[in-house]
């Protein structure tokens, strides 16, 4: 076995340690496999191997119709599967320029943003119990996140992989009374945002955890392509919401959090403020919903014409994008899904290089990334 | 040191905002069920497993070629009056992913899902299911429904 | 003779119904931190949870890996439970009800409690494994560096009361409580802060971290070897709450209820404070550990002893 030697002083002999986070561990996100050498508590360097969720969707996609493929996206970010399901439909529409109701518009972007909330929630609950808060704020999180999935559950009737856009509207209407439900929910989130604020964000034992630590400069951040609040804590300013408005998004007024430095507390930081924002992206929506028809019925098969389109969404994570190439069938030719998380690992092996490895925990925690996306 | 100082003061602040945050909930009462014998009822739209109202089924095959992962499998003969019937109706639990297009796609309502969600078998035999049987369910609990 | 021996059951039994209750404390506490319930199947609410774990634990087969070194693997339970039951020889249970009042109380505890220590080094390095050395080797330097400020801590009461020992620091606050003197108020906080670190309690317990290293030092451990473990750090537990009551807040001193009574309530009144704080806060890094050691604690508490001693003089 060949070692790595770092110092031959004759008094002082010391080599690399190698050690494997491996693919089942209590805190990589999924599977995930980091191979770490160590010197001492330094990490000198950290090779990512992934590949153990692949499930060949884009293979499985050739075979499958427009609408047969929808409940397959779900299974891409599963902790934010509207948001995956809302950007397949709409580059399916853009392939085909179709057009939706007004009605379904709202209506999608009130579920997706609830959705970008059940989504914040795990990122923060799960990186606090990666930094040692065992379970308490994830708890918290959980409780609010199954708030979310019980009205979820009324509206499509599933509680985790919904399948519920359809190509030119959605599955079925919003049930009666859900706008209560909805109103009475965002009022209870507000006063809990606050109290994970109170229990993290001046916490001294955080700040010396998250502060300055895993910092991402804003070149580092455009030259690997990082998307998502981990851009916006570097200081860019960039959200498709507003640069390249999808839906009805240009109707609504909210702001694009952003930090300072891009160490993990700035993106820790930067979802809470997310969080409240899309609860007021929601509240207008609710206020503002016009009637229309939405339901589409599935049965149609859909034959594009032969071209191909790109469409790009900001994802709870980042930015999804899905390319799609038709050659007049009804199945797709290609399809490609860029996935954010994906860029965002990139950038982890450069992140690590000289931390300890209780850092390298707390680093992956705030990049916020979910192996089933990235495998595919 | 005016750094040392500012920490030495707002650090134990912030710690005791903190607990008053987890003192507030433990004195709360808590949320969750003693399943077993506390459940949940599901709600109206939920979507367990599929099940079959064999005298309204027209044998259109629709269902069969909207699923997408292929779990559902129908034979049907034609009597000499053009009369159709249905032989088996076999449903491959393992494969199914609850996405619910089958119930969307029957024009007649004949495919349904119903709301059984504790499905737990020793073999996997029992996964293999066979529509057409009256005691197809019958050892999984109904639960209630809001 | 025959009253030693009673004596020795008693405390025994007492350790160990005091491990059991603070398990199933514990569960209960952390469960409604967090908004659920925590055991209620065995017994009414799981109050025979803990003799069900107990049970399990007892049933289970006691693996040896084949690549440990075995002498060092197999006795560092001992050396780990041993110290904690010694230490219980002079903690005042009441005005009479101590084992036996050495004059070198307080003494003869710190240094008791600091075998513990060994065996905790000894867990690590003979499992031959590189989490539990690393686990191992972070908890020495642990505890080593906590120590200072603890006995600083310690020395300033002594300074007090005039004397080692136990029961003497308790008649000393006939008058007032330790704890509502100026300079002892900070005393308490340096020595609450540094006894949680020596017993490996979050925000400290870096050696059983279990996202990072699965397990820690006691990652071979399964069985009845793993439960020694289990129970030391309850007993540690108890201790350096019992060490607080004692010097600080009145030991069995108390109005209207028997004397035992006030000390257990006071006990585990510091103990739930105690499991409070771990599930609240996120964990310490190694070397902010360090750092909190030598630059925070042991200043103050230096400052704090002299502080004391200019106004004992005065």
């Amino acid at each position: 076995m060949e070692v790595n030697v770092i110092s031959n002083d004759r008094d002082l002999y010391s080599e690399e340690f190698s050690i494997n986070m491996g693919p089942q561990h209590p805190s990589t996100h999924g599977v995930l496999y980091l191979d770490l050498r160590l010197n001492g508590e330094t990490v000198i360097d950290c090779v990512t191997h992934i590949g153990y969720l692949h499930r060949s969707m884009e293979k499985i996609a050739e075979n499958r119709t427009y609408t047969q493929f929808i409940p397959f996206t779900d299974r891409l970010d599963y902790v934010a599967s509207m948001n995956n399901n809302l950007c397949y439909v709409l580059a399916v529409e853009k392939l085909m320029n179709m057009e939706v109701s007004d009605r379904a518009k709202y209506i999608r972007v009130i579920i997706a943003e609830l959705n970008r909330v059940a989504s914040h929630l795990i990122a923060i609950g799960t990186f606090a119990q990666d930094l040692g808060a065992f379970a308490t704020p994830l708890f918290y999180c959980f409780r609010e996140r199954e708030k979310i999935i019980e009205i979820f559950d009324e509206i499509c009737g599933n509680r985790l992989t919904y399948n519920y856009m359809r190509i030119g509207g959605v599955q079925s209407d919003l049930p009666k009374g859900i706008d209560e439900r909805i109103k009475y929910f965002i009022k209870y989130m507000r006063s809990k945002v606050d109290d994970y604020e109170a229990l993290l964000t001046n916490n001294i034992i955080f700040l010396a955890r998250a502060k300055n630590i895993g910092i991402l400069s804003k070149d580092a951040a455009v030259s690997y392509s990082i998307t998502g609040p981990n851009l916006r804590a570097s200081g860019i300013k960039w959200d498709l919401r507003k640069d390249e408005p999808y839906l009805v998004y240009d109707k609504f007024k909210f702001d694009v959090p952003t930090g300072e430095n891009g160490d993990a507390w700035d993106r820790y930081k930067v979802r809470i403020e997310e969080l409240r924002q899309s609860l007021n992206i929601v509240e207008q929506a609710i206020a503002g919903i016009p009637e229309g028809p939405v339901t589409v019925k599935p049965g149609r098969i859909y034959k594009p014409p032969a071209g191909e389109a790109y469409l790009r969404t900001e994802n709870p994570r980042g930015e999804l994008g899905f390319y799609i190439v038709s050659d007049g069938s009804a199945c797709p030719y290609r399809l490609k899904i860029r996935a954010p998380s994906f860029s965002n690992l990139a950038v982890l092996s450069e992140l690590v290089k000289g931390v300890k490895v209780a850092d390298v925990v707390s680093i992956l925690g705030s990049l916020d990334i979910l192996m089933g996306e990235i495998d595919r | 040191m005016k750094h040392y100082l500012k920490n030495l003061i707002l650090g134990p602040i912030s710690l005791i905002q903190g607990l008053i945050v987890t003192f507030k909930n433990l004195v709360s009462r808590a949320i969750t069920l003693q399943y077993p014998t506390q459940k949940q009822p599901m709600t109206p739209a939920f979507r367990g497993l599929v099940d079959l109202r064999p005298d309204k089924c027209i044998m259109c095959y629709q269902c069969v070629k909207i699923c997408p992962t292929g779990c559902l499998a129908i034979r049907h003969e034609e009597s000499p009056e053009k009369k159709k019937s249905l032989v088996t109706f076999e449903y491959n639990m393992e494969l199914c992913c609850f996405c619910g297009l089958c119930e969307q796609v029957c024009p007649t309502i004949a495919v349904y899902m119903n709301k059984i969600y504790e499905i737990a078998v020793y073999s996997r035999k029992e996964l293999h299911i066979n529509l057409l049987s009256t005691d197809k369910y019958a050892q999984w609990a109904n639960p209630t429904v809001k | 003779m025959l009253t030693m021996m009673i004596t020795g059951a008693v405390v025994l039994g007492f350790i160990s119904f005091s491990s059991m209750f603070l398990i199933w404390w514990e569960r209960k506490v952390s469960a409604h931190i967090q908004t659920r319930f925590g055991p209620m199947r065995v017994g009414w609410h799981g109050v025979l949870q803990p003799i069900a774990d107990a049970v399990k634990l007892l049933l289970k087969e006691d693996i040896v890996p084949c690549s440990v070194d075995k002498r060092v693997w197999w006795l560092a339970p001992f050396f780990v439970v041993v110290p904690s039951v010694m230490a219980f020889v002079s903690i005042p249970f009441g005005k009479n009800l101590i084992a036996k009042d050495l004059n070198v109380g307080i003494l003869y505890i710190i240094a008791v409690t600091s075998v513990g220590i060994l065996g905790i080094f000894m867990a690590g390095w003979g499992s031959n494994n590189k989490y539990s050395l690393l686990g191992g080797m972070r908890s020495a330097a642990q505890i080593i560096s906590y120590e200072i400020p603890l006995i600083l801590s310690i020395v300033t009461v002594v300074m007090f009361s005039g004397s080692l020992s136990m029961q003497k620091i308790v008649e000393a606050q006939a008058k007032c409580w330790f704890i509502f003197k100026p300079c002892l108020a900070v005393a308490f906080l340096v020595y609450i802060i540094s006894a949680t670190a020596e017993v490996n309690r979050t925000p400290f317990d870096i050696p059983e971290a279990e996202s990072e290293l699965v397990a820690g030092f006691h990652t071979e451990y399964s069985g009845m070897k793993f439960a020694m473990f289990f129970i030391a750090e309850y007993t540690n537990m108890f201790i350096i709450s019992a060490i607080a009551t004692t010097l600080f807040l009145g030991g069995w001193r108390g109005p209207l209820l028997p004397p035992v009574l006030w000390f257990l309530i006071k006990t585990y009144g510091i103990i739930f404070v105690l499991m409070w704080v771990r599930w609240t806060f996120p964990r310490v890094r190694v070397d902010q550990l360090m750092g909190l050691a030598w630059k925070v604690l042991t200043p103050i508490a230096f400052v704090n002893l002299a502080l004391a001693g200019w106004l004992l003089l005065k």
